[in-house]
């Protein structure tokens, strides 16, 4: 114990020495920061990877006559590294706003720090009960599970006209508030789902569930999975011979998660999402298509978009003279703002986003095409 | 002097945190006492205790839920919760203990490695009280009769102030009996039964602590995160734990202080590396335990004990305890006496019909040829075997199919065909090792002990390491541990093996006087010329049965011995 202590002593000095030198460097006093804090590696680190190019990209459009500054943070999947980050954040110069976890445990953990603090939180999280706490620093631009299972299960009851659905969702948060609003959703429609069952996200094999389901005489497959659970679902789906029409939840719509199935896999597939870039669509997102592919080399997706809207919507509000995360704060919760995905508008709670489409695959390319636009913002009350 | 160090190191972290640390590295201090708080119950239940219990991270979260749902729903404040928080993973791991702790090793890991993924299973699916996979929001921060204790310094007071006190109580029980014993039972479980340590009560002892450390850990970690959710109950947990338990030092409480600052810091270093500080993580994790194998305090116990730093800082050996004769347990005028005993493995049967007695002040020579069934009379008698068929009486009491720890506490020890001394034990620790059972305390043990090497001879190697002895002294710092118990009957498996003639003549006196004062000794001994001097009486096994029981001067003459050894007269 006595030797031990010097190093401690060490450990501690070398804490402070290390941390600053290793930072970005000093900032100046007017120099407005937007930290993204987001998942880029563990099971959600491909959704991450998106938020955080799309607020990477966003924030490259810095206003005229303002310094802005970014970090990007790896929050991890766990609640506490969040937290940390966000603590991390808070203390290097003036923070504008933060891009903040899509995970939704972990928004949970950072909103009574933000709160605190006093920082807005931008984020693309699904997970309903993050603007359920009545925090006012939090501002969703994504729609909720209250508007895309809506959609979702609209779609799957009044377009293919079935009745007797299966669905499959996620032991995980995202997936549980999911499964919770598509509930309340076929109720609200007339219809009792006939297998409902949650997977672990490290289940390496669905075909127990598949075959669990398909037993219960389904005629539609409704799945709320994660990227690499739906892919796997669909692929053991395909091998087996599965007629049925499946209509999957935001995660399908990704181009990282189509790129792990074949075309032919993909045939009779629809997904919920808030937007589909790759999809096409006006010259604005086109153009944000391009810039994010020679920015990043790879294909963007609605959480991308979502998060490139938000961040844009908050250095709109710098441009208009926002200088303090207060005023950004109000600026967010009082302001209108046309993205690209959608028009967004906070309706009280944070809830920027009150539009969901459902795109669907033909089965000879990965890129889907626009099925169903569902803007009605009664969506977001049902 | 120590104590000179100890406050400096907690001066400055007082130092550190008024002065230099920002909210967030007071937050990075606070999380990394969490889990130094979590890693001092995993130090005594794994470090110390060897069971590599994968359900410490699972009672962290069981803690992290008890104040999460009653500081959210009931409003309870920190002086109700966090107790409580302490009590319901003991709860729960005392009825698991007694089920899964019999089990060996990697069953042992597994089986708690489930415990784990219950209750993860029970986080998400009882939403109503867990809140499900989205857990509970809103936990209140920790209120202290009625002072609501703010993030930052005063919350990261209070882990630490928690941390010094876990820290002081787990240094003492890892320095007193029980941690001792637990040393004793991970170095070598069936001689620490043989010892009189009752295995099973140990680590149950053990793992309910662990789960004390862990529940406490938990709660503060939510009243830091101020939202529970499964993730608590997740692996991830559960290998932080074991990461800072074996970069610190496995077994020592400075260690897991060392391995929680380390480890949680070092990250943070890196942050601006995006996703890239992983990599830097895990080499600088590598590099760590190559040259560090011991764990950080394993390494600055080298570089302590290295000639340069004792020149520069000097270094004071321990003071040894003043020897001191242990009492004489009540006398067994009847010794042992064993009926018929019989054991078979599989198809073959090793004992078959033995009956013997050993009677007080006589030794008694137990002679066969390999695989004759000698060492498992021992193991029978000693209680690590219990006999399908037959009758142990011990002091007239009836013992038959008793557990090691029971005979041994009754009166009886014994020693191993190869001296079963842990070398990473001090000399005196292991002879002390095996007066834990009956002694009051650990010096009280060790004065006794250096009573015992004294008394054989060996008194110099007191403060000395087990590791490296030469065979004849292993094997007298063996018979010291067995004598120091002042047991009635002593059984000795082969205890001249590799010994001089002249290490030789020097144990038979030391048996001739512990059979004159009382003592009942059964030796097993391959060297006729050192047993049958020594043996008022011989019994010869082969194939586990008696062939020849009398006195030691007719085994040479007796034609079925011969045949044993040498085959039928006659054959090729």
């Amino acid at each position: 114990m006595r030797r031990a202590l010097p190093l401690l002593i060490g450990l501690l000095a070398a804490s402070s020495i290390l941390s600053p030198a290793l930072s970005p460097a000093a900032r100046a006093d007017d120099t407005l920061s937007f930290p993204v804090l987001v998942p880029l590696t563990g099971f959600l680190s491909l959704e991450g990877t998106s938020q955080r190019n799309g607020a990477v990209l966003a924030l490259g459009q810095t206003p005229a006559g303002v310094a802005i500054a970014s970090e990007v943070v790896d929050t991890g999947t766990s609640p506490e590294a969040a937290v940390t980050a966000l603590e991390r954040a808070g203390g290097r110069g003036t923070v504008g706003a933060v891009a903040a976890s899509m995970l939704g445990t972990q928004m949970l953990a950072m909103l009574p720090l933000a709160q605190e603090l006093k920082l807005p939180l931008v984020t693309v999280s699904g997970t309903a009960s993050i603007t359920e706490q009545g925090n006012p620093w939090v501002f969703r631009f994504f729609p909720g599970d209250a508007v895309t299972k809506a959609a979702h299960a609209r779609y799957v009851v009044e377009e293919l006209g079935k009745r007797h659905p299966a669905v499959i969702y996620q032991t995980t948060a995202y997936g549980q508030s999911g499964k919770t609003h598509l509930d309340a959703a076929f109720k609200a429609l007339g219809v009792t789902p006939v297998f409902e069952e949650g997977v672990d996200p490290a289940a390496k094999d669905l075909l127990p569930v598949l075959t669990k389901a398909l037993a219960a005489k389904p005629d539609v497959l409704v799945l709320h999975l994660h990227s690499g659970p739906t892919a796997l679902l669909l692929r053991q789906a395909a091998s087996s011979g599965v007629a049925l029409p499946i209509v999957a939840g935001s995660a399908m719509h990704q181009p990282s998660t189509a790129a792990l199935l074949e075309p032919a896999e993909l045939k009779g597939v629809c997904a919920e999402t808030a937007a589909s870039p790759i999809s096409g669509g006006t010259p604005e997102v086109k153009a944000f298509t391009d810039a994010y592919r020679a920015a990043f080399d790879k294909e963007p997706d609605a959480f991308a978009l979502g998060q490139y809207d938000g961040m844009t919507m908050v250095l709109e509000a710098v441009k208009a003279g926002a200088r303090s995360p207060d005023a950004i704060r109000k600026a967010l919760s009082a302001e209108t703002f046309k993205g690209l995905a959608m028009t967004y508008k906070s309706d009280g709670k944070g809830n920027m986003a009150h539009s969901a489409v459902i795109v669907c695959y033909d089965g000879t390319s990965r890129v889907p095409v626009l099925a169903k636009r569902y803007d009605d913002p009664a969506l977001a009350a049902k | 002097m120590e104590s000179v160090v100890l406050g400096t190191g907690a001066l400055a972290l007082l130092v550190y945190a008024l002065a230099f640390a920002s909210p967030y590295g007071l937050r990075v201090l606070t999380v990394a006492g969490v889990y130094a708080l979590a890693t001092f119950g995993f130090q005594i239940v794994f470090g110390l205790g060897g069971a590599l219990s994968l359900a410490q991270g699972a009672f962290f979260g069981v803690g992290a839920y008890v104040t999460g749902i009653l500081g959210s729903r009931y409003g309870l404040g920190f002086e109700a919760t966090f107790p409580l928080s302490m009590l319901v993973p003991l709860l729960l791991a005392l009825p698991v203990g007694l089920a899964v702790l019999r089990l060996e090793s990697h069953y042992f890991a597994l089986a708690t490695l489930g415990i784990a993924q219950v209750l993860h299973l029970l986080a998400v699916n009882l939403p109503d009280l867990t809140g499900g996979s989205n857990g509970l929001a809103g936990v209140p921060p920790a209120v202290l009769f009625g002072w609501t204790v703010p993030r930052g310094l005063p919350m990261a007071g209070l882990v630490w102030g928690l941390v010094a006190l876990g820290g002081l109580i787990g240094w003492r029980l890892a320095r007193g009996r029980l941690g001792r014993s637990l040393t004793m039972l991970r170095d070598d479980a069936l001689a620490a039964a043989t010892l009189g340590l009752d295995v099973g009560r140990l680590r149950l002892a053990a793992f309910g602590i662990s789960a004390l450390f862990a529940g406490a850990a938990g709660a503060l970690a939510v009243h830091t995160q101020r939202v529970v959710s499964p993730e608590v109950l997740e692996f991830p947990v559960m290998v932080s734990i074991l990461t800072i338990a074996i970069v610190g030092g496995r077994g020592r409480m400075a260690g897991a202080v060392l391995g929680a600052v380390l480890l949680l810091h070092l990250p943070e270093w890196f942050r601006f590396l995006e996703r890239g500080y992983l990599v830097v993580y895990g080499v600088a994790l590598l590099a760590t335990v190559v040259l560090a194998p011991d764990g950080l305090t394993g390494l600055l116990d080298r570089i302590a004990a290295h000639r340069i730093a004792v020149r520069l800082f000097g270094r004071k050996p321990r003071p040894l305890a003043a020897a001191k004769e242990p009492p004489l347990p009540p006398a067994h005028p009847s010794g042992l006496s064993v009926e018929g005993l019989r054991k078979s493995f599989g198809g073959v049967r090793a004992v078959d019909g033995v009956s013997l007695d050993l009677r007080p002040g006589i030794i008694t020579g137990l002679i066969g040829p390999n695989g004759s069934g000698k060492s498992t009379v021992i193991n029978l008698l000693s209680g690590l075997e219990r006999p399908e068929a037959g009758r142990v009486l011990l002091g007239g009491q009836e013992v038959t199919g008793a557990r090691a720890d029971r005979l041994a506490r009754a009166g009886l020890a014994r020693s191993f065909q190869a001296a079963a001394l842990p070398d990473e034990a001090g000399v005196l620790e292991a002879v002390a090792a095996a007066r834990l059972a009956v002694d009051p305390d650990a010096a009280t043990a060790e004065a006794h002990a250096r009573w015992a090497l004294d008394r054989l001879g060996v008194g110099g190697l007191a403060g000395r390491s087990c590791d490296g002895l030469p065979a004849a002294l292993r094997r007298r710092v063996e018979l010291a541990r067995a004598l120091v118990r002042r047991p009635a009957v002593l059984l000795l498996d082969e205890p001249a093996a590799g010994l001089t003639d002249g290490e030789k003549a020097e144990l038979a006196a030391v048996l001739r006087d512990l059979a004159g004062e009382g003592m009942a000794v059964l030796l097993v001994e391959h060297d006729m010329g050192f047993l049958l001097p020594l043996a008022g009486r011989v019994l010869c096994l082969d194939r586990g049965r008696v062939i020849y029981d009398g006195p030691a001067d007719g085994v040479r003459r007796n034609s079925a011995v011969a045949e044993a050894y040498l085959g039928p007269a006659g054959s090729a």
